[in-house]
């Protein structure tokens, strides 16, 4: 999901970019009223625990293991708001510290997990689960939501890289930047995420959220935020 | 008051699973404490270049966050082969300068390249993605054909221009990276997030992501020593169901974990007078080195678009 240099042209990262910062000011702006001075330490945790919940591999149906892109169970945790500083932060530590994700592309790949993911998987949550604390309503908008999340956030990916012929090639045809048009990008991205690892995301979304509704529902900003207290 | 952890008092299900079950193999517990150590490891090895004492450094880390955001641009313009290949030679003449492990870096580099960069466009190297001329062909159908959206030659093959696609993004890819990396292994890490001042980047944010970083280092300690005590504690398969319970179990203790470091590091600021307005402070001075860096990557970069 994390797209490396060289294959967005400056026509697509720069545009992406600007719609990130615009995204994380609002952000920062929310994120202060809703969480005072405490902001930066809290912040700073999830952006951390975000970091760190691709770390852990769990064992899928069918004797796999796969770890999760995160941002859908940060989104329930921490809010959508929250949830786009932290993984934005995470994806910048990422790229500069461990080469994962292009320079040029942070502001597409921050745009595309740390604001379009995050907001979609909330919402489709907040959908599905209706304000309910019935633990397999819960854990079922969770999976819905970490699946839906991960496979809408890819097409969204396919179509940036898609684009890419269209906007810049020479004239006998020859991709400057991404080489796959949009027929190819999209069913690659699709297909592989609808089957595969759109179900990891949501598995492993819904057995964290589950874990967090048994153990800790407060800690559950979806909970905090508009839903009934989380007692089964 | 300290109470014992809930997973703790509850028996390990190690036998739990019937023999006729299909049993999970346990390689996840070392994919995990795998991906744990190289972050810790990644952590140190950056720390402890950043602080060697050569020529690259020295220089300002401003300088060099503007040399990286302008060559990282410079890079994704430039469109000729041969102008990405005396890129990658000067950026690697900067990593004898620096006088990194070369070897060891340009091993990450190139992996990470070749996955990148080479792997997930070799396809473009294909008539049917890049026309062009064919230089090899590979498979011959009796008649071109249709499916669906695709249109099939009835030749396949690799092509002139695919092949000139396929080299120009994965020389993309390797600059990039070995540019990131370069400035990565030769700035410590506060600076370099400090530097982030000079394009307008909000202290708050840089707070947020000094933290982060620091975080990071703590927690996977954590997660590596939780993994190991998991790791020496079950001697046979579980479930599966068990296993993702056991997992979930510790996403919720690091969880648990993280919130209590960042309490502490909440009450620890106050208690220095944080008051939720965050300023920090840069002492970098710019020096002749400094200046002479900027100009030579700036004409660097205009040097290699004019060839281009």
């Amino acid at each position: 999901m994390h797209i490396p240099d060289g294959y967005l042209s400056p026509q697509t990262y720069i545009p992406l970019f600007g719609l990130f910062v615009a995204a994380t000011a609002i952000g920062v702006k929310k994120v202060k009223t809703d969480i005072s001075a405490r902001n930066i330490p809290y912040l700073g945790m999830a952006a951390a625990f975000s970091f760190l919940i691709m770390m852990f591999n769990l064992p899928i149906p069918g004797g796999t293991t796969g770890h999760a892109v995160g941002s859908a169970v940060i989104a329930i945790l921490f809010g959508p708001w929250a949830a786009m500083i932290a993984v934005s932060v995470a994806l910048i530590i990422q790229a500069f510290i461990f080469g994962d994700g292009g320079i040029t592309a942070i502001g597409a790949n921050c745009f595309n997990m740390a604001v379009f993911m995050p907001f979609v998987s909330y919402y489709v949550f907040k959908i599905f689960n209706n304000n309910s604390s019935e633990k397999r309503r819960v854990t079922f908008s969770a999976f819905i939501a970490g699946y839906f999340s991960l496979v809408l956030t890819s097409i969204l990916t396919a179509v940036e890289f898609g684009i890419q012929p269209l906007i810049a090639s020479t004239a006998d045809g020859k991709a400057l930047y991404c080489p796959y048009d949009l027929s190819v990008a999209i069913p690659a991205m699709a297909i592989e995420h609808l089957l595969f690892f759109g179900i990891i995301e949501g598995i492993i979304t819904a057995f964290i959220v589950g874990y967090f509704l048994r153990n800790d529902p407060g800690m559950i900003y979806a909970f905090r935020k508009g839903g009934k207290d989380a007692n089964r | 008051m300290n109470s014992i952890p809930s997973y703790l008092l509850q028996p390990e299900s190690v036998q739990d699973a019937p023999l006729n079950i299909k049993r999970a193999k346990l390689s996840f517990i070392d994919k995990t404490i795998l991906n744990s150590a190289k972050t810790v490891k990644s952590i140190y090895q950056q720390a402890d270049c950043a602080e060697n004492d050569n020529l690259i450094n020295k220089i300002n880390p401003h300088v060099k966050l503007i040399s990286l955001i302008y060559m990282a641009f410079v890079i994704s313009l430039v469109s000729k082969t041969s102008a990405q290949l005396l890129i990658s030679v000067f950026i690697f003449a900067l990593y004898i300068i620096a006088r990194l492990k070369v070897f060891e870096v340009y091993r990450k580099i190139f992996f990470l390249a070749f996955l990148f960069g080479f792997l997930v466009v070799l396809p473009a190297s294909l008539n049917v993605i890049t026309t062009g001329k064919i230089i090899l062909n590979l498979f011959t159908f009796n008649k071109p054909s249709q499916f669906w959206i695709y249109k099939i030659p009835e030749n396949i093959g690799i092509t002139e221009n695919g092949i000139q696609v396929v080299l120009l993004v994965f020389l993309r890819v390797l600059n990039s990276v070995s540019l990131a990396l370069l400035i990565v292994f030769t700035t410590p890490f506060p600076s370099f997030i400090k530097s982030f001042k000079i394009i307008g980047v909000p202290d708050t944010f840089l707070m947020i992501i000094s933290l982060a970083y620091k975080y990071i280092f703590i927690l996977s300690r954590t997660i590596e020593d939780t993994y190991f005590a998991l790791k020496s504690r079950l001697t046979g398969n579980m479930k599966n169901s068990s296993l993702r319970k056991l997992i979930s179990g510790r996403v919720f203790f690091i969880f648990k974990r993280s919130v209590v470091i960042y309490e502490n590091t909440y009450f620890a600021m106050v208690s220095r007078g944080y008051n939720g307005n965050v300023k920090l402070h840069s002492k970098h001075h710019f020096t002749l080195t400094d200046y002479i860096t900027l100009v030579l990557i700036i004409s660097v970069g205009i040097f290699v678009i004019i060839i281009n």
